[in-house]
Formats: structure tokens, sequence, C-alpha cells
């Protein structure tokens, strides 16, 4: 028994095409992980992407607080953050962060010195890039 | 002749890892494209059903013990799932949860004591679960 091991032992042969084939495999599977891993990641960019569903349920022009108030409802299937609002194409600012998880709503408050009786054009900005927007007439 | 052929090709193991990789892809590629597709078609699913819903207020009374009485009618074809309620004056944005299930044609009455009506003019508005808006206004 001892001879055969030692022979074993002893006997570089082939050693290289086994570590090549060693290396190879490994590279492989590291490659196939690295790929599976995008895979994932773009697949669930595109689908939360693609969940995104948030409306607007009400729009006060608060005269109390000259803010403008926009109560926002995820009817989406992901949690939704807003990261910009724009009155007129300009951006205002808000009570940020303003995160809704699924099925939650809120009211998103602007800090807007609005006139009576004038037309603007709302604008919500979600972090993934979803926009809703339309005109509101203040009272 | 199928014998030469069968040994050639046991033989021969150029492009095998070409092959390989090619059929990997494709896999990845499957996986990619089947996930987005099959989300985006349950997406779309909600959105085609959001389109297809249409909700009425009928009416909204106060009645003689206290509270409002208000008449819904879904005028579309899929079952309404009401969950949010406003009553909007000049001066009070007030919003009610609500969890009112309407058939398809079917008109239903719902009398809320803790909800009263400001003075005119005011305006109901009731939202669904799939994002869609009905507005009753005042004389």
């Amino acid at each position: 028994m001892k001879p055969i091991i030692k022979r074993f032992l002893r006997d570089k042969r082939a050693i290289t095409p086994v570590l090549s084939s060693l290396l190879l495999t490994v590279v492989a599977v590291a490659a196939m992980a690295i790929a599976t891993s995008a895979t994932y990641v773009i697949t669930t960019n595109l689908r939360e992407n693609m969940s995104e569903r948030v409306i607007v349920e009400d729009v006060w022009f608060n005269s109390a607080t000259r803010t403008v108030d926009v109560y926002m409802h995820n009817i989406g299937k992901v949690a939704i953050r807003v990261s910009g609002v724009y009155i007129n194409h300009t951006s205002q600012p808000f009570n940020s962060p303003f995160r809704l998880e699924l099925n939650a709503h809120d009211w998103l408050s602007i800090a807007y010195s609005w006139n009576s009786g004038d037309l603007y054009y709302i604008d919500v900005v979600t972090s993934r890039g979803t926009h809703v927007a339309s005109y509101y007439q203040a009272p | 002749m199928l014998q030469a052929i069968t040994r050639r090709l046991r033989r021969g193991k150029r492009g095998i890892s070409t092959v390989i990789v090619v059929m990997l892809s494709l896999v990845l590629m499957v996986i990619i494209v089947g996930n987005v597709v099959l989300w985006s078609y349950q997406m779309n699913q909600l959105d085609w059903e959001k389109m297809r819903e249409d909700v009425a207020i009928v009416n909204a009374t106060s009645v003689r013990d206290g509270g409002t009485l208000f008449t819904f009618k879904n005028e579309g074809s899929l079952t309404l799932h009401l969950v949010s309620l406003w009553i909007n004056n000049s001066t009070q944005h007030q919003r009610y949860n609500i969890n009112i299930f309407i058939n398809s044609g079917d008109t239903a009455s719902y009398t809320y004591s803790n909800v009263t009506l400001p003075d005119k003019p005011y305006n109901v508005k009731v939202i669904t679960e799939r994002g869609n808006t009905a507005v009753f206004a005042s004389d």
C-alpha cells in the first residue's frame, strides 16, 4: 500500500491539465454567478419600474398654511419614494423624505405661494422616474 | 458512412465551449425576457381593469338622525372596491377610510354617522382600490 502512495506522490505528470481544468471550472462558475446576479438585478429593476402605480387622490390649495397639499396613494406593487416635485416646471421644496409603502397614502405638502384662480401644473416624480402630473386650478 | 460521421463527431472537441456559452447565454436571455414579459402582462392586466372601472356617486344627503347617506353606482363591468371618501369645501378637505364592494351594475347606499356634510358648495369624492375617482358636486 505504501509504495503505491509514494509513487502517486512522486509522480508529477498530468498535473498541469488537472490544474487548468480546475481553474477553468472556477472561472466558469464565477462567470455564471456574475451573470446570474446581473440577471437578477436587471429583472428586479425592470419589474420595480413597471410596478409603480401612484395616484393623486386630492389636491388642496391650503389657505391656512399657504401650501399646496397633495394626497398621494400608492396603488402599485412596490414602495415608492418621491424624489422631486415641480410646479409649473420649477422644482419646489416638499416634506422630504416622502415614502409610501404598498397601499399606503399620505399628504405631500409643497411649500408654494399660490394665487387664487391661477392654474398650476403639478408634477410629482418618484425615484424610479414615474411622473404623476396634471393641471389644478387654485380656488 | 454513418459510423464514420459519429466517430468524427465524438473525436472532434472543437467548438464545444462556444456551444455551451451560447446555450447558457440563451437560457439567461430567456429568463430575463420571460420574467419581464410575464410581469408586464400582469401590470397591463391591472391597467386594463382600471380602464374598465366606472363608478358614480348618485347622491349624498344628510340624514335626520345625524350622518350622511351616500348612494354609489357601479356602471362598469367589474366589481368595485371603494377605499376612500373625501368631503371637500373651500376650507376643509377631509378623508374617510371606507371599505365597500359593489357588484357590476349595482347601486348601493350607505349611511356614515361620522360624516357630516359642510355648508354648500362642497364636493364629495370617492376613490376605488384601482385608483379611479368619482365626484359629486353640491348645487
